[in-house]
């Protein structure tokens, strides 16, 4: 086998192992913000500051009873979750999580490999992120309408309306980037904002970051929009009927899909990996992709839920124009 | 403790701040070029950054400046008020160490779930001595009619209020109730029940007459 | 030889699928046999190096088949078998085998290879989306914007058939107005 390919099958055992685990870890990170922001402690037995926790979790997850209700649909009810995890990770395939290195030859057995910065650097990264990510609402909306709850029904009916209508927004709002760039490849987004802070696409689309980020939170159905499972209105969704490693599937997903969004958000509009000054560019990467997490958390300790009407008023009469707007004006900006 | 002395101290701060002023919000335009003034108001004055602000202050006073509200409840524990009717106790005699009860049985008498049972004879000094005691606590509802009514201010309510056990007959013996020989200069007297809590002052301006 | 092996798993699960959401009973597997099929024919795009076509019937299809999903949801119970009424066997033989025979006909051009050809052939110059823009917006031009102009009238027919009632908010109705709505 050659080195590059050697890189590439390591680069997918690190997205596998350390972001599924980076992705757990995002629950115990997400309690922790969220207590400090209301002045609790959040876990603090289970290890040192409750770092351990997450294993505790774990181990409850693994060995909790595994439910499946007598009327659902014992095929699909099982499949649903696999969905949302695995497209979670297929997304990943092609983001692009730091710059392209070679491992050092004096390492016996992968000595020499080139490891790439994405798995599989196709032409359209953006693109198939994006459609990866929204086949992986097909595992709310499946899980919701096989577990015959009403709750799941209802939880799936809004799966389908935020998807179709948010993916609209997600979409329109990465085209302005992508007619600056002229690409659709995540690591031409990269490199072309290789010239400092003043190059990075945030400055000439504020616009579009912020219509893709209030997007963003929608497809990851983050706080301001988690309609999915709005404890209050439909006890937990198209989630009501699931327990154990099947709920935790979900989760998995979940996180992954933020982790996702964070990276598209930290390439696309703030500058990707590239070095700044005497920051090297991986470090400011991993800075960039924690901060825009930790905003999402910090959302939900902040802001209430909307209602499902609100929403699709916010997004059809409010983002979508915007949106438009923004690509037309963008388009003459480029014409010109 | 040092959060529970926090703990009165945001007492103090919300009796400063009692000042609430109703917002006047306006009417709420709902079609045409008013409300699309106000969406563009509002979302121009980012007043979702304020909310975010409030929270990240928030968590900065947790964090840095020892704010947290936490109480780490089987470690730490927040004082009761001495009017608290939790687990009874049994007091004795500071002089002597003997116990109170003079077996009068007017607790038995007034209690009014019948929980207190009692049993007592005449030892060899011709005196009363209380040979069973016991209060069900699976039947007690904690009215304090028993202390009040005692004489000798012999049971009181302690404030023991963890009683999760096996049995409830474990809390309800009278040696259980009873202070221990050795904690004897450790026993307080009970303040009754018209006794007021130690941040009364406090409390009493919060009362709906203060306005 | 990859590619070879590619073709046929993909060929194989796209005809299961496909069957699996024209014979099932069920409406839930209908339709999720209907989108995994659609996801995998995406499959074949990228294994021709159409990479962008690809990624669109992905998006395209995952978001049409979910607003079928809207529609089953309603219409339907999802978890319960459904009974066809089937009025007329006879027509609905005689309507699929000839819808049969006209696609083998049409496709029949595939059995002589030498007849095929491609009226744009890609280059190696351009990035696969570039090349669909070019194909779209030189030799394709018209039919694109009548495609255009359809969808527009399309979306204008939508917002009409479904917007008569969209300047009052069912919420701000008091509930004794609506009561008084559904008796009439």
């Amino acid at each position: 086998m050659d080195a590059l390919t050697i890189g590439t099958i390591i680069k997918i055992l690190i997205i596998l192992a350390i972001v599924s685990a980076i992705a757990g870890f995002g629950t115990y990170i997400e309690r922790k913000v969220l207590a400090f922001m209301q002045r609790r402690l959040g876990p603090m037995h289970v290890g040192p500051f409750g770092l351990l926790q997450i294993a505790a979790d774990g181990i409850k997850l693994f060995t909790k009873e595994d439910i499946i209700p007598q009327n659902a649909n014992k095929f699909i009810f099982s499949l649903a979750p696999v969905i949302t995890a695995a497209t979670a990770f297929i997304a990943m395939a092609a983001l692009p999580l730091f710059p392209t290195f070679t491992i050092p030859k004096s390492l016996p057995v992968i000595g020499g490999a080139i490891v790439p910065s994405t798995v599989a650097d196709i032409n359209i990264g953006i693109l198939f992120i994006l459609g990866t990510m929204a086949a992986g609402l097909y595992g709310p909306l499946l899980a919701g309408m096989a577990q015959s709850n009403k709750w799941g029904i209802i939880g799936s009916a809004r799966t389908a309306v935020q998807f179709l209508s948010y993916e609209v927004v997600t979409g329109l709002s990465v085209l302005a980037p992508i007619m600056l760039v002229g690409s659709l490849s995540m690591i031409d987004f990269n490199d072309a904002q290789a010239g400092g802070i003043t190059s990075w696409l945030i400055w000439q689309q504020p616009i579009a970051f912020v219509l893709f980020l209030i997007a963003g939170f929608a497809e990851t159905n983050r706080t301001p929009f988690d309609l999915l499972e709005h404890e209050a209105e439909i006890v937990s969704g198209y989630l009501t009927e699931y327990s154990g490693l099947r709920w935790g599937m979900f989760f998995i997903g979940e996180y992954a899909n933020m982790i996702t969004i964070s990276i598209i958000a930290a390439v696309v509009f703030c500058g990707g990996y590239n070095d700044l000054a005497f920051i090297s560019g991986w470090f400011l990467f991993v800075l960039k992709v924690v901060f825009f997490f930790f905003l999402m958390l910090w959302a939900r300790a902040a802001w209430p839920h909307v209602r499902p009407d609100q929403m699709m008023w916010l997004c059809w009469k409010v983002l979508m124009p915007l949106a438009v707007i923004n690509i037309l004006i963008t388009g003459i900006v480029v014409m010109l | 403790m040092a959060h529970i002395e926090e703990h009165k101290e945001t007492h103090t701060v919300q009796k400063e701040k009692q000042n609430y002023v109703m917002l006047d919000l306006g009417k709420t335009p709902k079609f045409g070029m008013p409300a699309f003034i106000q969406v563009v108001k509002r979302s121009l004055s980012l007043e979702l950054l304020k909310g975010l602000g409030v929270t990240f202050r928030e968590m900065i006073n947790a964090l840095f400046k020892g704010k947290m509200h936490t109480t780490k409840y089987p470690f730490e524990k927040l004082p009761i008020s001495p009017r608290y009717r939790a687990i009874h106790e049994m007091l004795r005699l500071l002089e002597s160490g003997h116990y109170r009860c003079i077996g009068c049985g007017l607790c038995e008498k007034i209690c009014i779930s019948n929980c207190i049972a009692m049993e007592t004879r005449y030892d060899e000094n011709q005196r009363k001595e209380v040979s069973q005691y016991t209060i069900n606590f699976g039947r007690c509802i904690f009215c304090g009619y028993c202390a009040e009514v005692c004489p000798e201010l012999a049971i009181v309510h302690g404030g023991r209020y963890e009683n999760a056990s096996e049995q409830r007959a474990g809390f309800s013996l009278f040696e259980d109730m009873l202070t221990p020989i050795d904690k004897l200069k450790e026993q307080k007297e009970f303040a009754g029940f018209g006794s007021i809590s130690p941040n009364a002052d406090e409390n009493i301006k919060k009362t709906p007459l203060a306005y | 030889m990859f590619e070879q092996i590619a073709f046929y798993f993909f060929s194989v699960l796209t005809i299961g699928l496909f069957l699996v959401a024209v014979f099932s009973k069920n409406v839930l597997y209908a339709m999720t046999s209907l989108a995994s099929g659609m996801v995998v024919i995406a499959g074949f795009f990228f294994l021709v190096g159409a990479d962008f076509l690809g990624v669109v019937q992905l998006i395209v299809y995952v978001g049409a088949v979910m607003a079928l999903y809207a529609f089953g949801m309603m219409f339907f119970n999802v978890t319960k078998n459904l009974k066809e009424k089937t009025t007329s066997t006879g027509w609905v033989l005689i309507v699929g085998v000839t819808a049969a025979l006209l696609m083998t006909l049409m496709f029949l051009g595939a059995i002589n290879p030498d007849a095929i050809y491609a009226s744009l052939p890609m280059s190696d110059k351009m990035t696969n989306p570039e090349a669909v823009g070019m194909a779209l917006f030189t030799k394709y031009l018209v039919p694109f914007e009548v495609a255009a102009v359809m969808l527009l009238i399309a979306m204008i027919g939508g917002i009409v058939l479904a917007g008569k009632k969209m300047d009052t908010s069912l919420t701000d109705i008091k509930d004794e107005v609506l009561q008084l709505k559904d008796e009439e």
